[in-house]
């Protein structure tokens, strides 16, 4: 299992939340997981057991899915409370910022 | 800087801020006659282009849109048109290009158009944002058009004008373009009179030196005066541990893809760990960035990664917090390995 700070990951949900103007409430529970209530949705998060690829188990109204990373976390979290979300992609822009 | 590329600046401003007054007087001074100009004109019957004294054939009147939503296109043609102009001999050799754009124009998508459109690539290096901000209207503007202070939130050097008319800038105006935009200098036209090398080398790069001045570019050292309950806000992110190159683009993807459209501009100096030696320069507009311009040593003894960012409601907290989170992410993942 992850050696990963979840109190760190549990304020990172709460700043999100804040990031994304989305009203929810997280918690952690007595077993460690991170719980978040919002948007009529119960979502759970806990560390993944040992897994060479998935760090993450997100639980969305008890349907489990695993996060490769935290990253995958928010982006599962935001679908899940604020479902106008539409993602942007990264642009690299093709002008120099500065002379070659 | 190679005899081809280009800074190319954009003059912004809210109506009747007096951006025209001021590019008139910039043109005629010796340091800007080589200066190609392209005026955003939004109405039936432009005018400003009859106010400003240019080049016939470097000037160009763009009037069927505001620039910032509806000829983006037209804007890139034109540069583009421009550039191969002056390739081939047929206009002015000239070594700047200023855009003014609309009252109304939203400066964001102007400078994402300089810097993703193939078109124009290699040919430009973005010479910076200066906003105009009339003193006799400008606070009561701020209050009302919020398009007024995007215009101020992402310039790089800011004019007031007026001053002849209102006397003094009033300290509750000073104090909102702080609160807008804690990093930009505040600079003062005399009736529209005012340097050109103050103004327009207000980019990373300084063409006149042909170096980088980062510090000044960041002037992470103004931010602390910024507030933090306005809608946009201004304030930097500082590390002293050096950023892995993973969790960087993790975490400037991550911020595109949460909150894009509300990072309005995004400056830095990183020290990656994979180069202790050499810094990168970042930017970034909303979701669009360039790639880091690598600087040959330190500008100084400082070696934090110091990152501005100008935001629309994005909480400062947040953004240290993901970026704590994906670096001990990253490095919980290279300690497994």
């Amino acid at each position: 299992m992850s050696k990963f700070p979840v109190d760190l990951t549990c304020e990172l949900m709460v700043q999100s939340l804040a990031a994304w103007r989305v009203a929810g409430a997280v918690a952690r529970s007595r077993d460690g997981a991170i719980v978040i209530c919002g948007a009529r949705k119960d979502i759970r998060i806990d560390p993944a057991p040992s897994d060479p690829m998935f760090r993450w188990m997100v639980t969305i109204d008890g349907r489990k899915r695993r996060a490769i990373s935290i990253v995958a976390v928010l982006r599962q979290v935001r679908e899940a409370l604020d479902p106008g979300y539409a993602a942007n992609r990264v642009r690299v822009a093709l002008t120099a910022l500065v002379p070659y | 800087m190679p005899a081809d590329v280009i800074p190319i600046s954009i003059l912004t401003g809210f109506l009747g801020s007096g951006k025209t007054t001021i590019l008139g007087h910039l043109l005629r001074q010796s340091g800007l006659s080589r200066t190609a100009v392209i005026i955003n004109e939004f109405g039936e019957v432009g005018l400003d282009h009859e106010l400003v004294e240019a080049s016939e054939d470097s000037f160009i009147q763009l009037k069927t849109g505001c620039l910032c939503c509806k000829i983006r296109t037209d804007l890139a043609q034109t540069l583009q048109d421009l550039l191969q102009r002056r390739d081939a001999g047929k206009c002015s050799a000239f070594d700047r290009i200023v855009i003014e754009t609309s009252g109304l124009a939203d400066p964001a998508p102007i400078l994402q158009t300089l810097m993703t459109d193939t078109s124009i690539a290699g040919r430009l290096v973005l010479g910076g944002v200066v906003a105009t901000v009339d003193t006799v209207t400008g606070a009561g503007t701020l209050q009302r058009e919020d398009i007024s202070q995007k215009q101020v939130a992402v310039a790089d050097k800011i004019v007031l004008t007026k001053l002849d008319l209102s006397g003094p800038a009033q300290p509750a105006l000073l104090r909102r373009l702080t609160e807008l935009n804690a990093a930009a200098p505040v600079l003062s036209a005399d009736r529209g009179k005012i340097d050109s090398q103050c103004l327009f080398n207000a980019g990373l790069y300084d063409p006149r030196g042909r170096s980088l001045d980062v510090n000044s570019w960041l002037a992470q050292d103004r931010h602390s005066h910024a507030r933090h309950d306005a809608d946009i806000q201004t304030y930097a992110v500082v590390r002293k541990q050096p950023i892995g190159a993973v969790t960087l683009t993790l975490f400037l993807e991550t911020l595109a893809e949460h909150c894009g459209a509300d990072l309005l501009r995004l400056k830095g100096i990183v020290n990656f760990a994979e180069s202790p030696d050499r810094p990168a320069v970042i930017h970034g507009v909303q979701h669009v960035f360039h790639a880091p311009a690598w600087l040959k040593r330190w500008p100084s003894d400082d070696r934090s990664s110091r990152i501005v960012f100008i935001t629309r409601r994005v909480p400062q907290r947040w953004v240290e917090v993901l970026l704590e989170a994906i670096s001990a992410e990253v490095g919980d993942v290279s300690v497994a390995r």
